[in-house]
């Protein structure tokens, strides 16, 4: 069909790493590993985010997944990982279950995917191909998302982006009562003493 | 003119309303057991008494005290004043415009009374309902008979409430009552109801004033009825007494009785004159649109002379009458007896007089207001009021029951021991001699009998009152002597007696009894020369005022002079206190003067008296004149005639001389003791049994009407029993029967299991919905995701096509 | 099986990978029994979810012009990610507390709501 192109072989990485380490996530049963491969999960993903020209957004997968959500996961997986809970065994049946129904949303999805994501076929061949045509002609490589969005934000409608200054601060109030809920919430406390019920038991 | 009238006439007769209000919702609260509510009620009805007399005044002031339309009258005003001026009314009357022509023979007034109309005034102010050709206000008929009715009657309420406040003062804290025994063997006892009383009184005052001056039939009708409710509540004030509710719905029956005649007479006026006003119906800018009654009848381009009205004529025509003329005439009849028998009812008359006697139950200042003075004069005053429309049909009716009441309750009167019952025939009687003169053509006579009536009948009934209160008996036959324990109660009675009888010195002067009876005789015998066929009741007449000398002095000789029958009693006995017997000299003084000429000059010439003068003022027009009937061969002669020297002067003297024979036969029997009544009883025992039984009447109406009544009644009661309630309860077995089966199956199967399976179905779903809540969120995740994955599917292939 | 290194990289693409991680996601969260797996789970969920936002944003991929979100998926995917970043903390603060009165991170002792 032609030479091998580069975009579609870096997306075939990233999109296999990422493939690969969300199942591994998925059926890894140590908690520590699963947070590990989360990280690279996410990692790769950002390398998605590159390749689909969003820059910032990969940016930020970045800092604040990998570099902020992910230590906090791992910093709770260090506070609660002893023994007992490092693998928690899951049993059969909810293994098929879940398997079960994840396999039928795949199967709902993967075609939704390829209805959706394909380019527009015979009938439309032409337009189309000069849709995709006009897009890569118009194709701003170099230019840098950083800057509209930034402009987007702060509330400035550019060409293909809207203004977002009430929900930029609506999510800025948010997260300020997120963080202070949540440090409220894990502050150290005296341990309630654990009620002897049979299901602590045999713990 | 008219305008200040209305309105001081119209707040006169709303304050006893106001008052009425007040005392209704706020009663017991006034003072201390509703004692303010007395000051409530007599401060009313004593502004309303101002208030007419400010509009008397007014009247006198316009129009003068002369009876005709002399237009010269007024410059022989030199008359000094008099010393006999009857109250300051007429003070100021012979001060100001004492306006006799000397010179006129006794004719003149009535002669020149038909010469114009009468003044009146009327209107309206708010109209009732309005619909079609009914148009029923609330409006005024003001002429010189009003003003002098809201006077008479206002000063006489005024009197009585000052008086009811001492007598009722035992209503104002707990009564015991010794004449009601409870089932317990107890007497009753009960809260006082002060208060209460003086609420009725209002309504009473309210209601009567509102028949004074109603300006159409209809209100009358409405006020007539209202008079009736608060007489009825008034009798039946001791309402725990048997006798006091049992009296109280006979007065209302009996009553009915004759207000359903005077339906009939509505009827017959309405439906064939189109309107129920009396002086006729004006529209906004005050010009008349719809002539009333009276002008109807006595159309003023016919000089009022009495004619079949022309709605009446249309009304035979279109009955398909072959003689309009007779027929329509028969209507006008029929209208004049309905009216009559309304005022047959409220006046008492024979032969609905049996609920007056009776009435005395209630607490004698009612009796001296509503069934003396006031309400039972209404319906002669109707009569009055009403005269223009009576044919010489009607009126000779009229005189025959008037004239057949006076003499049977005078001799009723005669064996009564009862004080108050005593009274109440008399009052009868003199109802009955009102009616006789209207009935004869005495227009004026009846009228100023009705208002000298008053005075001294009230002043009557409340010295019995004030015996009653000092003895606590209405026994006659335990009382005597008692003139030396209480002189004021005595000697004002004696006036009362005195003025009742007619006493006075012939030719010269009187009391007020004797001025208006001897006009009633005048006109009698004037009426008796003209149709000789009627000459008997003049007699009769004559013979009712022997008859009333000798009840009344009877009555006095018995309770006021000789040796106490009951020493008990006597030694207990004791003066009223002022607020009771203040009243009494102040009617006292009306009995005496009311009727009085007011100047020295003509002194001697009854129709000089400024009362007649202003009674001649309102006499109905067209009634001056002699007319003739249609049907009986009877001349109704004209009035004035009846003042022609010797007619008069024989009415007098035989007036005065039956009464004489009364009086000195009363004085053998009781005072000076000479003829033994019990001799004289057993020696004409029929008759006294007779009399005693008060002419049977009561078992007459028993016989008559009363068993078959009651009789059946049980024969319905039976078949209703036996037969309607068997079938009726047969048939409501059965379907009870039927349907208590039908029913619980129905209610089973269908309602029960219904709602039971509706809750079964709740709680099998609620438990099995309780199944997936298992708390476990890995399995909720999957639901979620299977819940999402649904609508997908749903959306995608349910919804697309 | 060259035609997918020869072919211009599509929206398709995207979505599978996409999909894949949702699904991942959401199999993690039925299955895990650790608090914090189901946590990750979460993340991976809407990783998958953001990488869509991202390719439907997106200039440089084949795809069909209707579905063009231009610069507002970039705009999106970052609140996603902040609010994930809340989320993490909220949750995470959950778990500890979880963890401090009952001593175990197992979702499946955590049943006091069951019918």
């Amino acid at each position: 069909m032609g030479e091998i192109n580069g975009h579609a072989i870096l997306f075939l990485f990233f999109g296999i790493l990422t493939c690969l380490f969300s199942l591994a996530v998925v059926f890894s049963s140590n908690v520590v590993r699963m947070a590990f491969y989360l990280i690279l999960a996410l990692a790769a993903t950002s390398g998605l985010h590159f390749l689909a020209g969003a820059d910032f957004v990969g940016a930020m997968q970045l800092v604040l997944y990998v570099g902020g959500t992910l230590v906090l996961l791992v910093f709770g997986v260090m506070l609660t990982a002893q023994n007992p809970f490092i693998s928690l065994r899951t049993a059969g049946g909810d293994w098929v279950v879940a398997a079960m129904v994840g396999g039928i949303l795949l199967v709902i999805l993967i075609p939704v995917a390829f209805q959706v994501g394909l380019p527009p076929t015979e009938a439309s061949q032409l337009g189309g191909r000069a849709d995709r045509e006009a897009v890569t002609s118009t194709d701003p490589v170099s230019v840098p998302t950083a800057t509209r969005i930034g402009l987007g934000l702060l509330g400035v409608p550019g060409d293909d982006v809207s203004g977002y200054l009430l929900p930029f601060e609506i999510i800025s109030i948010h997260l300020l009562v997120v963080l202070v809920g949540a440090a409220y919430l894990a502050r150290a406390k005296r341990r309630v003493t654990v009620r002897d019920t049979p299901g602590t038991a045999d713990v | 003119m008219e305008s200040i009238l209305s309105n001081l006439l119209l707040i006169a007769w709303l304050l006893p309303l106001a008052s009425f209000c007040v005392i209704l919702f706020f009663g017991p609260r006034l003072g201390a057991a509703g004692r303010g509510a007395a000051y409530v009620a007599t401060g009313a009805i004593g502004g309303g008494f101002v208030l007419s007399l400010i509009s008397l005044l007014t009247w006198i002031g316009t129009h003068g005290v002369s009876g005709g339309h002399h237009p010269d009258a007024a410059e022989a005003s030199h008359v000094s004043l008099s010393n006999h001026v009857p109250q300051d009314v007429f003070h100021f009357a012979a001060e100001s415009k004492d306006s006799h022509s000397h010179d006129d023979t006794h004719h003149g007034h009535g002669h020149g009374h038909s010469s114009g109309p009468k003044d009146a005034y009327f209107g309206d102010w708010y109209t009732l309902v309005d619909f079609g050709r009914l148009k029923i206000t609330i409006g005024y008929y003001v002429d010189a008979l009003t003003v002098l009715m809201f006077t008479m009657v206002t000063l006489i309420a005024s009197c009585i409430h000052f008086y009811a406040m001492g007598y009722m003062h035992e209503e104002l804290h707990d009564v015991t009552d010794h004449e009601v025994t409870l089932s317990n063997g107890e007497h009753l006892h009960r809260k006082g109801r002060y208060y209460r009383f003086f609420q009725y009184l209002s309504l009473f005052c309210f209601s009567m004033l509102g028949i004074v001056i109603a300006g159409n039939i209809a209100m009358t009708f409405v006020f007539w009825e209202l008079v009736g409710i608060c007489s009825y509540f008034l009798i039946g004030f001791y309402i725990e007494r048997k006798s006091a509710s049992t009296a109280a719905n006979k007065a209302f029956i009996v009553n009915r009785v004759g207000d359903f005649g005077m339906i009939i007479g509505l009827m017959a006026l309405w439906g064939s004159l189109g309107t129920f006003s009396f002086g006729g119906e004006k529209n906004a800018a005050g010009e008349i649109i719809k002539p009333g009654i009276f002008a109807q009848a006595r159309a003023a381009e016919d000089d009022y002379a009495l004619k079949t009205p022309a709605g009446m004529l249309k009304r035979a025509e279109e009955m398909g009458a072959e003689d309009p003329e007779h027929i329509g005439h028969l209507l006008l009849i029929v209208a004049g007896l309905g009216i009559f028998c309304g005022c047959v009812g409220k006046s008492a008359q024979f032969p609905l007089h049996v609920w007056l006697p009776d009435a005395m139950e209630g607490p004698t200042p009612v009796s001296a207001l509503v069934h003396s003075a006031t309400m039972v004069a209404a319906g002669v005053f109707l009569v009055g009021r009403f005269y223009p429309m009576f044919t010489p049909e009607v009126l000779l009716t009229i005189a025959i029951i008037g004239c057949i009441t006076l003499f049977m309750a005078a001799t009723i009167a005669i064996t009564a021991t009862d004080i108050k019952r005593v009274l109440a025939y008399s009052t009868l009687s003199q109802l009955g001699y009102m009616m006789f003169a209207l009935g004869v053509g005495g227009w004026v006579a009846g009228m100023l009998h009705l208002i000298t009536h008053a005075f001294f009948k009230s002043l009557l009934f409340m010295c019995s009152g004030s015996v009653i209160h000092a003895v606590h008996t209405n026994e006659m036959t335990e009382m005597g002597g008692l003139r030396r324990k209480m002189p004021i109660t005595a000697y004002t009675m004696l006036v009362g007696c005195l003025a009742i009888m007619g006493a006075g010195v012939p030719t010269i002067v009187g009391l007020s009894g004797y001025y208006s009876k001897d006009a009633i005789l005048a006109q009698a015998l004037h009426f008796g020369k003209n149709n000789a066929t009627w000459d008997v009741m003049f007699y009769v007449a004559a013979a009712g005022a022997a008859v009333t000398a000798f009840y009344m002095f009877r009555l006095w000789f018995l309770t006021f002079i000789g040796e106490p029958r009951d020493p008990h009693r006597y030694d207990h006995a004791h003066e009223s206190p002022r607020v009771m017997w203040m009243p009494l000299v102040v009617l006292a003084f009306f009995a005496i003067f009311v009727a009085m000429p007011a100047d020295i000059e003509n002194f001697t010439d009854p129709t000089a008296s400024p009362m007649v003068q202003l009674l001649e003022q309102a006499r109905p027009d067209g009634t001056g004149l002699d007319f003739s009937g249609q049907l009986a061969a009877i001349t109704m002669p004209a009035e004035h005639g009846s003042h022609a020297e010797e007619i008069h002067l024989a009415a007098g003297m035989i007036a005065f001389g039956t009464a004489m024979f009364g009086l000195l036969l009363a004085s053998c029997l009781y005072w000076w003791r000479i003829l033994n009544p019990e001799e004289v009883r057993s020696m004409f025992a029929p008759i006294y049994r007779f009399l005693r039984n008060k002419w049977w009447f009561d078992e007459l109406y028993e016989t008559i009407f009363i068993r078959p009544t009651i009789f059946c009644g049980r024969c319905v009661a039976q078949f209703d029993q036996r037969g309607i309630d068997w079938m009726i309860n047969g048939l409501a077995s059965c379907t009870r029967t039927f349907t208590s089966g039908f029913d619980r199956w129905i209610d089973k199967i269908f309602v029960d299991g219904f709602v039971n399976w509706v809750a079964a179905r709740t709680f099998a779903i609620g438990i099995w919905l309780r199944k997936p809540q298992t708390g476990r969120l890995r399995q909720y995740v999957v639901f979620i995701v299977i819940g999402t994955m649904a609508m997908y599917i749903v959306a995608t292939f349910g919804l697309t096509n | 099986m060259t035609e997918i290194l020869t072919s211009p990289v599509g929206l398709t693409h995207y979505l599978v990978v996409g999909a894949v991680m949702f699904v991942s996601g959401v199999v993690c969260m039925a299955t895990k029994r650790n608090a914090l797996g189901v946590l990750m789970g979460i993340e991976l969920v809407l990783n998958g979810a953001n990488l869509n936002f991202v390719a439907f944003g997106s200039n440089f991929l084949e795809r069909n012009p209707t579905y063009q979100l231009g610069l507002d998926g970039q705009i999106i995917s970052l609140f996603v990610i902040v609010l994930a970043a809340a989320e993490a903390a909220v949750a995470l603060a959950i778990v500890l507390n979880f963890y401090n009165n009952h001593l175990t991170v197992d979702v499946d002792r955590a049943d006091e709501l069951r019918g």
